[in-house]
């Protein structure tokens, strides 16, 4: 979709994508007020997002930065398999990544045409992550998994709404194919709750502005997105560079799982080639190809002025090479519940450090990844509970200007899921949290250093069943940049019954008794060189004991006499 | 200006960024409104200029101005700017070992994932004067390690080291059971003299170490500011005449005495911007409906108040400059657009409308103070709805060719389009900002905006009220007289109120019914309290209100949802709930466990209210416009000749079909194509509109 010739009305264009941009919100208002699980009313784990009639994301307001994009593949698969056969009133549901366009399997997505005097002109969608879809594990993450067969039910493009009304028989399937089917029943319904609103205020929009006009705005939009990355792109020098990231472990064994990708940049343009990444893994950390999008859609959006817009039209001029076979590009059945975080983390960190060597004023230094369980198991009530150890969060990497973050929410919501209060967890879950404090000489050193890890100590009174997510174990994982180093790589111990302490497992699920889990969680990376440090912030982080008086010493090279002034 | 005055009268000073506004409402209901410059630098001398300004104008000497005054209510935001400014007290923080760094994690809440370069504000007591003690307390309250006094010492000393002025002590689970931070606070106060304590446990007895801890720091580091500038001129007031002592405006809108403040100055952070809630309550009555939203735009920014059926939004969670704090809090939703906000091109052709703004220094191009970028008064200028010429009794002076030459330097020609069309473009996207602010307070909470009346207040609201109404669906707007000192009117028609919380944690259904007597002693003995409070403040029996409420949720739910109650029973307290959360949500758990989070006390000393004068109608009189301008008045109806009406003429019953301008003393209304203007009883202004007039482009 293009904007004619001479479309130049910088106040309709402004109004029309403020709107765009208010109607996604509010569908997130309308899921947040009414659905049921609390992973949408108090996580936010979805995305609401309109597209064009041909397809391309509009606005994404509303929704978690992995979502960022990665729609389209969605809504061009509802195009595939139904163009000719859509009507108002219509609402499509999909999952599956390799023909629906999905990005994991617990993610599913509502796309609602919308229609103007009988022609199709735009889309109104609602991605959201399921409490449970079946599969092998309760609540959709199955570390066991080897197939996606393992992982629960796979939704192609179907039709759960036809002119209005539901597909009951399609509808029972669905909740069939659920452990929780109450929760979905009212997750459902606030997800087309919520289509329904978009439907109506993009549809008024659209009205209002009449169709030709609105065509015309609606293409400006994308235009204006792609002018603007397009200029930031051209402030970059011409040329070709590679990041590599990845992962050490494929969920069952050690094994170096290298992410690397060759950027070019010419002129207005950005080609993001993944030749040379790894084979795809046995284990669930496998990227579909809507994913991986989504993940080198937020590292540009992260790395650029967050003003540029995020719609479809702003990545117009970045193409993705995906070798087929590969853990961004993955041959089914491989299996790939986990990749919103992993290894949806090593592609953006992969891509920024590409990014990194084309503007190093930039840079942003890497995330340390994470080494963390979930805890489930009966309650004092008998029923089950499920703990998120959120509170093992790593350090997040530095940028020019401002230190890292200490201990921050999950990398690729950048930040976005907020930590609980120990007061809060104690009060909802049979556990004491003893310790949650910064770790000392975790942060990575740099002109502006890495934000710190933590030592998170805790007890679970009663037995669980744990599910080790370990990443960030081992090996430091927040990388430095333009001279900055490595935050400390991350460490993750367990007791169980009163034994003696032991190193967990990177993933997989274990049935324990009452256990105490022990977690210093990796630093993020620091930007610069630390002997540039402002030797007054290395004098108060002496003071802070954040780094220690050996390490201001030796790293940044801070007179002796100097430190013991403070 | 010599005007009699029938005593005795009331006062509500508002302190501002650039105006401190004084308003004087008098025995017959007379309303007098005062602008002076603020005086940042010494905000005592701000408020008795204002106070000498309004006794000049009305021939009074200020100690006879101050004689006469039953009411002195004040505004302040003192504790804001100390905040804003980190101009605090050096303060020292005792925490439960094992957890020194909640204050600075902060739970890692960041509002803009993407805006990820930002960084966090500078924590207020840095790692190295936050000291951690051995104790631990379980969830329930119940000691699980008792207090190492040895530790607490050691803290003491480090704290005395380092010459701290005030310590805010935070411990774990410390709002079910205050034992040991009481503890802490008397060795503390043995061993630092003359260093004043914050304590957790009664700043915010709330669950949330992050939250409780953080509002406790924000109370210290204000504390030392604060308090000293409310007495001083609560004593400077009172030597000067004033009979009575001075009220204070806090975050929940309700006035309270210097002294019961003193503890928890905190509470003063959204000082001014919550008077706006007696403002509403007394206007709520002449407009005629129960439903209101409120808009009031100043010069940086538009609050929007929600208020329901008579009740206004609360919430606990305020956050000011990225301080979270957790006190009881009119619900005030704050979006970047006012008069001063900065309109630009951005780098690829498209017009944008803030959020950042010129301050009131330098201000709108056109305000000649060295201010280079057109902001929406310029636009409002350009376009006639302004006239060029002083404002504000001279304070101000509008320059219409200035607003021309930045308006077409950085919009009209980098943008291609006329002068008139960027300036309009401008508002139109203003006004889109204002409306979604509008749509979140009112659609986020499950409201229907078709079915309130919009209040459009804040010198610059009333020109963009009907705009706003009508893309909403409102059916009117109303305008008070005072719209430019909608808050400073509102204090006169406060009342003294004291939000008491306290922590929790109980299941509601028990069916051996421990819990809910437990309940009931605890409010007995926070009534108790709160009695002798009012008792103290001299307020009769039948002065004096409760409100009970209970902080409920589903278990294992994150969010609970505050409930007012009548009786502590479950099965009032189920259907309560339930009904709350079903407006809210949508749906029920049917039979679901509940749970007590927190219990809530609102203690309220009733002032008389203000008495709503109802003048006879004066229709007969025809209103005669003070001249005609070109005025540009919507996208469709663009530039017509319009009527410009003296507001000081205009009387109760009298109607305006539009398109009109009133000029008002604090504000300028625009009365567009299809809408008629009506006087009302009360002597204010509503805006109604006819049907299907279409004014989009």
């Amino acid at each position: 979709m293009s904007a004619p010739e001479g479309f130049a009305d910088p106040v309709l264009l402004a109004i029309v994508q403020k709107q765009l941009d208010h109607i996604s919100k509010q569908m997130g208002w309308v899921m947040t007020r009414t659905a049921r699980s609390p992973i949408f009313s108090q996580s936010h784990d979805f995305s609401c997002f309109l597209g064009s009639r041909d397809g391309e994301v509009l606005a994404q307001a509303d929704g978690i930065p992995i979502h960022t994009g990665g729609g389209g593949f969605a809504i061009r698969a509802v195009l595939r398999d139904f163009a000719g056969d859509m009507a108002d009133g219509d609402v499509f549901i999909l999952s599956d990544p390799y023909v629906a366009g999905g990005n994991h399997l617990p993610d599913w997505t509502l796309v609602r045409p919308v229609f103007l005097h009988g022609a199709l002109v735009a889309f109104v969608c609602n991605r959201a992550h399921q409490s449970d879809i079946g599969g092998g594990a309760a609540g959709t993450y199955n570390s066991a998994a080897t197939e996606i067969f393992h992982e629960g039910i796979r939704l192609p493009v179907l039709k759960l709404m036809e002119r209005g009304t539901l597909r009951r028989d399609l509808w029972r399937l669905l909740l069939l194919n659920t452990r929780c089917p109450e929760l979905m029943e009212g997750d459902l319904s606030a997800m087309l709750g919520s289509c329904k609103v978009g439907a109506e205020r993009l549809a008024s929009l659209l009205e209002e502005l009449g169709a030709e006009r609105a065509e015309a705005c609606l293409a400006a939009v994308l235009d204006h997105a792609d002018r603007r990355l397009r200029a930031a792109i051209a402030a970059l020098p011409d040329g070709e560079w590679v990041g590599l990231d990845g992962s050490d472990t494929d969920c069952f064994e050690t094994r170096d799982i290298p992410v690397k990708v060759t950027l070019t940049k010419r002129g207005e343009t950005l080609r993001f080639d993944f030749t040379g990444t790894a084979p795809q893994i046995k284990g669930f950390k496998n990227s579909g190809i809507a994913n991986t999008y989504s993940a080198v859609y937020m590292a540009i959006s992260s790395f650029f002025d967050p003003a540029i817009p995020r719609n479809e039209g702003t990545y117009r001029c970045v193409e993705v090479i995906a070798p087929e076979g590969t853990v961004v590009n993955p041959r089914p059945p491989a299996p790939m519940t986990m990749n919103t975080v992993y290894p949806a983390a090593d592609i953006v960190h992969a891509c920024w450090k590409a990014l990194a060597q084309a503007m190093p004023e930039r840079a942003c230094a890497g995330w340390g990844k994470t080494s963390y369980g979930i805890s489930s198991g009966p309650d004092e009530h008998g029923s089950v509970f499920v703990m998120y150890h959120w509170h093992g969060s790593p350090g997040t990497g530095a940028v020019l200007g401002r230190d890292g973050f200490h201990s921050m929410g999950q990398f690729t919501t950048l930040g976005g899921l907020s930590l609980p209060n120990v007061e809060v967890y104690e009060s909802l879950y049979p556990v004491r949290v003893t310790q949650q404090e910064i770790r000392p000489d975790s942060a990575g050193p740099g002109e502006y250093r890495g934000g710190a890890g933590v030592d998170y100590a805790c007890e679970i009174f009663v037995p669980t069943e744990h599910s080790y997510r370990a990443e960030g174990l081992g090996r430091p994982t927040g990388f430095g940049v333009n001279g900055g180093d490595f935050g400390a790589g991350g460490s993750f111990e367990i007791s169980i019954d009163g034994g003696p302490w032991h190193v967990a497992p990177r993933y997989g699920v274990e049935r324990c008794g009452p256990m105490r889990i022990r977690i210093a969680s990796a630093g993020g990376g620091g930007y610069g060189d630390p002997r540039r440090r402002d030797p007054a912030a290395v004098r108060r982080d002496v003071a802070d004991g954040i780094i220690s008086e050996a390490a201001a010493q030796r790293i940044y090279g801070l007179a002796a006499e100097s430190s013991a002034r403070s | 200006m010599t005007q009699r005055l029938s005593s005795p009268w009331r006062i509500g000073v508002d302190v501002g960024g650039t105006f401190t506004d004084l308003v004087l409402v008098d025995a017959a209901g007379q309303v007098l409104p005062f602008k002076s410059p603020s005086n940042p630098a010494d905000p005592e001398a701000g408020v008795l200029a204002a106070v000498d300004l309004a006794a000049t104008r009305l021939g009074l000497e200020r100690r006879a101005l101050l004689q006469g005054c039953t009411l002195f209510v004040h505004g302040s935001t003192i504790a804001t700017n100390t905040l804003l400014e980190r101009k605090g007290a050096r303060v020292g923080m005792v925490t439960t070992a094992g957890f020194r760094d909640s204050l600075e994690l902060r739970r890692g809440i960041r509002h803009d994932p993407w805006n990820h370069r930002a960084p966090y504000p500078e924590v207020l007591v840095p790692r190295s004067r936050r000291h951690a003690v051995v104790e631990r307390l379980d969830a329930t309250g119940a000691v699980l390690t008792p207090l190492d006094e040895a530790s607490v010492h050691a803290a003491a000393a480090a704290l005395a080291a380092q010459q701290v002025e005030a310590v805010a002590i935070c411990l774990l689970h410390a709002f079910r059971n205050p034992v040991h931070e009481q503890r802490v606070a008397a060795i503390l106060r043995a061993a630092l003299p003359g260093v004043a304590l914050s304590l957790s446990s009664e700043v915010a007895p709330v669950i949330g170490e992050f939250e409780r801890g953080s509002t406790t720091v924000v109370n210290a580091f204000v504390a030392p500011r604060v308090v000293p500038y409310l007495q001083a001129l609560e004593r400077r007031l009172a030597e000067d005449g004033l009979p009575h002592g001075l009220l204070l405006v806090q975050s929940n809108g309700g006035a309270i005495a210097v002294a019961e403040v003193a503890a928890r100055p905190v509470q003063l952070v959204l000082s001014g911007p919550a008077a706006g809630v007696g403002a509403i309550r007394f206007f709520g009555r002449d407009s005629g409906s129960a439903n209101l939203i409120a808009i009031e735009v100043g010069g940086t920014s538009c609050d929007v108040t929600l208020s329901h059926q008579g009740i206004i939004g609360m919430t606990d969670q305020l956050e000011v400059d990225g301080h979270h704090l957790a006190i009881p809090a009119v619900e005030i939703h704050t979006v970047g657009a006012g008069g001063g906000t900065i309109a630009r091109r951005d780098a690829a052709g498209m017009l944008q409308a803030g959020p950042q703004g010129a301050g009131a220094r330098p201000g709108p191009a056109c305000y000649g103070l060295g201010g280079e970028y057109p902001t929406v008064t310029d636009c409002q200028l350009i376009l006639g709805r302004l006239r060029p010429g002083p404002y504000a009794g001279g304070a101000i002076s509008l320059d219409l060719g200035r607003a021309v030459a930045a308006v077409e330097t950085h919009l009209a020609v980098p943008l291609g389009i006329s002068v008139e069309a960027a300036a309009a473009g401008v508002l139109r996207l203003v006004e889109q900002t204002i409306q979604h602010a509008v749509e979140k307070v009112s659609i986020e909470r499950g409201y229907n905006p078709r079915d309130f009346t919009l209040i459009a207040c804040g010198g610059a609201g009333p020109l963009h009220g009907p705009a706003t109404a009508r893309a909403m669906g409102c059916r009117a707007v109303y305008v008070p007289r005072l719209a430019g000192v909608f808050c400073a009117f509102g204090m006169c028609n406060t009342d003294v109120r004291q939000d008491h919380v306290r922590g929790w944690l109980s299941p509601l259904d028990n069916p051996a019914d421990p819990d809910l007597a437990r309940m009931r002693t605890a409010f007995a003995e926070l009534r108790a309290e709160a009695e002798a409070g009012l008792d103290r403040q001299g307020f009769a029996a039948a002065d004096r209100r409760f409100v009970t409420a209970l902080d409920l949720r589903y278990a294992g739910q994150q969010w609970p949802i505050t409930v007012v109650v009548e009786e502590i029973a479950a099965a009032p307290l189920r259907a309560a709930f339930e009904a709350a959360y079903q407006q809210l949500y949508g749906f029920l758990q049917e039979g679901g466990r509940i749970e007590v989070v927190s219990l809530r006390l609102a203690v309220i000393g009733g002032l008389p209210e203000l008495a709503l004068e109802v003048a006879a109608d004066d229709a007969a009189a025809t209103p005669v416009p003070i001249e005609t301008r070109p005025v540009w008045l919507d996208p469709v109806h663009g530039v017509r000749p319009t009527p410009v009406f003296d507001g000081a003429t205009l009387r109760p019953g009298q109607r305006i079909p539009g398109p009109a301008v009133v000029d008002e003393a604090t504000t300028t209304l625009l009365v567009g194509v299809g809408e008629t203007l009506r006087v009302t009883g009360a002597d204010n202004y509503l805006i109604e509109f006819a049907e299907a007039a279409d004014v989009r482009a």
